[in-house]
């Protein structure tokens, strides 16, 4: 008998009849068809499928799809291009070949959620297992920093990451 | 064609191949290209361009609103190479710089000979790309003064306007009135003037701009290989077999997987390209299927030869080359060094070794192979497909023209993403199942097929007068060799014709230091190269063979009792061979010295704690004809107790002539001193029974963001020739960080990467 998972995504509720041990990402990625989430390790050592479920930062790729039933998954696309850290990215100049940065973002979006104002060293804490090969790392770090002087001064961070756009 | 004629063609680019250059109005919008080839077209510019008769390196247009598009046929990997390019156009072309936007093409043959690595592609596309600019921009003034009533001389082109006086035209209205059919010879072309360097305005230091690539990197909206469906496809996984070449399948027993909902049955694998051997492909509807199906099929193998080669292996073979003289071919030869060795009155040796170490491009491998309308499609993302395409064609038994590579941005290339390997398990697949296939590699398949950066060993005796004087060096080399794995025709022959030479594991062994006597003898290693293809891995040879080098000229320096950055000044004279060439490497060694005194001034006052030292090294990657000049310098301190080498800060000054893109070269620049630092600290993935031993970042464990030390770089503002940047970085990091601990504590560290056990066995010794 199929069992049908019922998640909300990005503001939406969905539902799947995915085996209950699949990997969360590759329903996000292949059954809904949201590719701005990757794949890498497989092992949730390198977050670039990290997502958030429930407001916490996830590694999508490790997180079978029967867990997520009831809850709330957002993905990069939930930010719609709006999140600061997102301008803050592209001003910094962030990223290289771009393939971790979905995931560096998500990922530091539950920082600034959390902690608004992050010193160097709760950001080297908060983001040491998300991984960069091209080692973009000291713009990353900046591009945070930017983000939350103007999370500070302009931006509720309260409203800031969980899809409210969506 | 051998690499000789790869620089040759290298320069004829540069050079521009003495080819027209032709403008003209097709449909609505204004067309300007190189011709098709160095004879003389008898077609008129228009007709050349409808019949896509033209060489499209350098091929853009511009429409009626005054937008240009530039083609780009080089891969982006993070490189921001489109950016660059299209930035040296446009500051030629006068036009505005927000509309340009470039395009990434496929592999079409009218495209040329694709190859994006080496850290070329500023290099080579800087004078044409300057050149068709200018062009372009006399088209315009000519055909704007007409519209203007007035004379060319009182017309000049500005922020897409041609300018009289009080009157102007836009670029736009131009192409909307103009009727364009311009060429230019070869000749007129090379008399248009082109701005020198300080006259640049939208390149060089000092140039805020944004890279074109880099919006859709942060919204999830880039496309890369692994984001691309087509109708109708199966997903695959690959079984890898237990060695990497010479492997046969003996049986398949799938019974365990078949009541797997999804699973689609299995592939045993037939490569008449002979480039993999002994592979099988699971095929299911989805990928999740196909990943779990993996544990269930049983495929039983001939293993080859190589299933017992472990790191020790390949290192005791590469101590033994080296020390056999009669091993290899030279590289260098300069003077006599069995002479200095038989004057010698005293003579040092050192044996620097560097272990295999891995790519770990956070995309794995991937391609989609689809039979279409009598041709293969394949969507990828594909650093060199001038040398992939045949390979993949041959194994489809199909004509070159009948494969085409669909291009996407690329999750990491370093080197991994050249030869395009992976692509032909996909197209196998395909074929055999006679519908589309996506084949994606799990993690741990795609490090056991990597092309590993070789284990590599190298081997320096130096030789002193009685007066304690340097006289010379003797230099051996050994690894596994990229080039004479994927593309042997690209080798030369070494310098005592005794054979061919892997010119990207040979180079930097040609220093720019002026020796009295100096040999270079480069040897493959053949137990590495029978277990597995090697890689180029960014910065390739001199990766490894400048570690030893700038490592080992630090302890000649000590030995003839002078400072390790003076007697590096006193070699860097820029005499004789080292006095370089123009365009791209004048001044020669007298540049590398200059970054170095810059970065000794710079680094004079640095106060050193207990057990903390400062080294140097300078570098001039990747290739004599084509140096960007890095004096580098690291600031350590050693745990004495625990071993543990902290590296605190490094500087870098660096002169690789007119930076194109500053904030782009300013972050290769970063990225590329990191992997220095994971190379020369971190990363290390010794060979175990025929593969690498660590599969995945449980074990293989590069540098994080709490690894990264402060980082001060300067480029030098130049007016020389640009030369590449992406790689030049990586290398002058792992020498300056050993020399750095020598002077900390004494130890001379003479293995990469330099672990902490190293470090607290070489103390204790």
């Amino acid at each position: 008998m199929i069992t049908m998972i019922e998640f909300t995504l990005n503001g939406k509720k969905v539902q799947t009849d995915a085996a209950s041990d699949t990997p969360l990402v590759w329903v996000i990625r292949d059954e809904f068809g949201l590719k701005g989430t990757k794949f890498g390790c497989g092992v949730a050592m390198c977050g670039v499928c990290t997502v958030h479920i429930d407001g916490n930062a996830i590694r999508s790729c490790s997180y079978p799809v029967s867990l997520v039933n009831g809850k709330q998954v957002n993905t990069i696309e939930s930010l719609n291009n709006e999140h600061p850290l997102q301008s803050a990215w592209v001003e910094e100049q962030v990223p290289q070949c771009g393939y971790c940065q979905s995931g560096q973002i998500m990922q530091a979006a539950t920082l600034l959620d959390s902690n608004p104002n992050p010193s160097d060293q709760d950001i080297v804490n908060h983001m040491n297992g998300n991984y960069c090969r091209c080692m973009a790392y000291t713009r990353i770090k900046k591009a945070i920093k930017r983000a939350a002087t103007s999370t500070v001064q302009h931006y509720d961070p309260k409203a800031s990451s969980e899809g409210e756009n969506a | 064609m051998s690499i000789k004629d790869l620089s040759k063609e290298k320069k004829d680019t540069i050079n521009l191949s003495r080819r027209s250059f032709m403008a003209g109005s097709v449909k609505t919008s204004l067309f300007m290209a190189f011709g098709a080839s160095a004879i003389p077209s008898i077609l008129s510019a228009k007709e050349a361009i409808e019949n896509k008769s033209f060489s499209p390196s350098v091929w853009f247009e511009m429409d009626t609103q005054g937008r240009v598009t530039v083609n780009i046929a080089k891969a982006e990997m993070g490189q921001h190479v489109g950016t660059a390019l299209a930035r040296i156009l446009a500051d030629e072309l006068e036009c505005e710089w927000d509309k340009v936007s470039i395009v990434h093409v496929d592999t079409d043959p009218k495209w040329g000979y694709m190859v994006t690595g080496g850290s070329w592609s500023v290099f080579q596309t800087y004078k044409p790309m300057s050149q068709a600019g200018a062009a372009g921009r006399q088209v315009l003034l000519n055909a704007g003064a007409t519209l203007l009533g007035e004379p060319v001389s009182n017309c000049k082109a500005n922020a897409g306007f041609v300018v009289s006086g009080t009157k102007k035209v836009s670029y736009g209205d131009i192409v909307a009135k103009g009727n364009i059919d311009k060429v230019y010879s070869a000749d007129e072309l090379e008399s248009l003037p082109i701005k020198p360097g300080n006259k640049k305005h939208l390149i060089g230091l000092g140039n805020e701009y944004k890279a074109l690539d880099i919006p859709p990197k942060t919204n999830g909206t880039a496309i890369y290989g692994i984001d691309v469906e087509v109708d109708n496809m199966l997903y695959a996984r690959p079984i890898l077999p237990p060695t990497r070449y010479g492997s046969k399948v003996t049986k398949v027993d799938d019974s365990q997987a078949k009541s797997l909902p999804g699973y689609k049955g299995y592939k045993v694998l037939s490569d008449p390209s002979g480039t993999i051997e002994g592979w099988v492909a699971v095929l299911a509807s989805d990928y999740p299927t196909a990943i779990k199906a993996i544990d269930k099929v049983k495929v039983s193998y001939n293993a080859g030869k190589s299933v017992n080669v472990n790191e020790a292996d390949i290192q005791e073979e590469g101590e033994r080359i080296c020390r056999d003289r009669s091993e290899g071919t030279l590289f260098v030869d300069e003077g006599n060094i069995q002479n200095a060795a038989k004057q010698a009155a005293e003579s040092i040796e050192a044996l620097y070794t560097t272990a295999t170490a891995s790519h770990f491009q956070l995309e794995p491998l991937n391609a989609i192979a689809e039979f279409k309308e009598g041709k293969w499609h394949i969507h990828t993302g594909n650093q060199w497909q001038g040398l992939t395409l045949p390979a993949v064609a041959k194994a489809a038994e199909v004509p070159d023209s009948d494969v085409v590579v669909h291009q996407y941005y690329l999750g990491g290339g370093f080197g991994r993403r050249l030869f395009g390997d992976w692509i032909i398990p996909a197209v196998l697949t395909a074929k055999a199942a006679g519908q589309p296939v996506k084949m994606l590699f799990m993690r741990p398949d795609d490090t056991m097929f990597d092309q590993p950066r070789s284990a590599s060993t190298s081997l320096f005796n130096a030789y002193f007068d009685d007066s304690g004087n340097f006289t010379g060096m003797e230099h051996a080399l050994a690894a596994g060799w990229p080039t004479l794995a994927m593309a042997p025709s690209f080798m030369p022959d070494g310098v005592d014709g005794k054979g061919k030479v892997d010119p990207f594991s040979a180079s930097g062994a040609d220093h720019w230091y002026t020796m009295q006597h100096h040999q270079a003898r480069v040897i493959n290693n053949k137990v590495a190269q029978d277990t597995f293809t090697p890689g180029w891995l960014r910065s390739v040879g001199q990766g490894w063979i400048v570690w030893g080098l700038e490592s080992f000229i630090d302890e000649v320096a000590y030995k003839a009792n002078q400072n390790p950055v003076d007697f590096r000044l006193s070699m860097l004279d820029g005499k004789g061979k080292q006095a370089g060439k123009a365009p791209e490497s004048v001044g020669g060694a007298t540049r590398l010295a200059h970054t170095l005194k810059k970065l000794k001034d710079k680094t004079a006052n640095v106060e050193l704690g207990e057990n903390e030292g400062i080294g140097f090294s300078v570098t001039a990657g990747q290739e004599r004809t084509m140096p960007a000049w890095l004096a580098t310098a690291a600031h350590v301190h050693v745990d004495k107790n625990s071993g543990k080498i902290t590296l605190k800060k490094l500087w870098v000054v660096a002169d690789a002539g007119i930076i194109v893109h500053p904030d782009g070269a300013m972050a290769q620049m970063e990225g590329a001193l990191l992997w220095g630092t994971s190379l020369a600290l971190f990363e290390h993935n010794e060979i175990k029974n025929g593969y690498v031993a660590k599969k995945n970042l449980t074990t293989y464990q590069p540098l994080r963001m709490n690894d990264v030390p402060d980082m001060d770089i300067e480029f030098i503002e130049s007016n020389e020739f640009p030369v590449g940047l992406g790689e030049p970085g990586v290398i002058g990091v792992a020498p300056a960080v050993g020399n750095a601990v020598y002077n900390a504590v004494g130890v001379r560290l003479r293995n990469l990467p330099m672990l902490s056990s190293d470090v607290k066995k070489a103390l204790n010794a």
